[in-house]
């Protein structure tokens, strides 16, 4: 049991339908650029769909289907493999072209697909917590950005001003 | 005395550099391990005999009970 028993529970959703298009996330997209930091969950950004009565969109062909799999509901999250997984919705401009512009990597053969270093950096960044802050800095310590791509997405979503007082908190 | 802890740092760096360039498979598998680590850890330390509380929220009761 492990993480690539959740990407590929994910991708047979993907094929199955239940899903339009996903991306990994959080420390564990992180992990595809960084060195491993311990986490407890799994954040996977969706395209979430509508039920066919409502205009709302729901998560709940999601929860069906992994129940249906034989998954058990933790609060927010879904047990998959023995980890708790989060299905988020791409809330904001800058998740839902994180989702567009994310990249496919090779896992021993399965597929999956990951926000880029820049969009997990920037989603960091907009997030604001200390840990995400650490994880904007790790990124660049490690130089697995290009700072001028990332430079741009925040531009486009109105976080230049939240990376001018990162730079001076952390950078100067 | 004076300790330079430039190699120590340095040392540190090579290490996250090289955790950081290992395949991605591998990687995940760390992710897995660790995990299971930090649940170990947090179930030992909540598992430890109560602590008796430092602070009393309650007055104790003064009053003689033996007459």
């Amino acid at each position: 049991m492990g993480i690539k028993e959740v990407i590929e529970m994910i991708n047979r959703m993907e094929a199955a339908g239940v899903i339009e298009r996903y991306a990994i996330g959080g420390a564990v997209g992180a992990t595809f650029y960084l060195e491993p930091v311990a986490t407890l969950d799994v954040d996977i950004f969706v395209e979430f769909h509508t039920e066919p009565d409502s205009q709302m969109l729901s998560p709940e062909p999601i929860f069906r289907y992994l129940r249906d799999c034989g998954c058990a509901m933790e609060g927010e999250h879904v047990v998959i493999a023995g980890w708790p997984v989060q299905f988020l919705p791409a809330g904001s401009a800058l998740v839902q072209e994180a989702l567009t512009k994310a990249v496919e990597k090779d896992v021993e053969g399965t597929p999956a697909r990951v926000f880029t270093a820049e969009h997990v950096a920037a989603i960091a960044l907009e997030t604001g917590r200390a840990k995400d802050k650490a994880r904007v800095l790790q990124f660049i310590e490690a130089d697995a950005i290009d700072l001028q791509r990332l430079q741009e997405i925040l531009t486009r979503h109105g976080l230049a001003g939240a990376w001018k007082q990162f730079e001076r908190q952390f950078l100067k | 005395m004076k300790l330079d802890l430039t190699p120590i740092l340095e040392s540190k760096r090579a290490f996250r550099r090289r955790a950081a360039a290992r395949p991605i498979a591998e990687k995940l598998r760390m992710l897995d391990a660790l995990r299971e680590r930090t649940l170990a850890i947090r179930r030992a330390s909540n598992s430890g005999p109560a602590k008796k509380p430092v602070v009393r929220e309650t007055r104790p009761d003064l009053r003689a009970t033996d007459h």
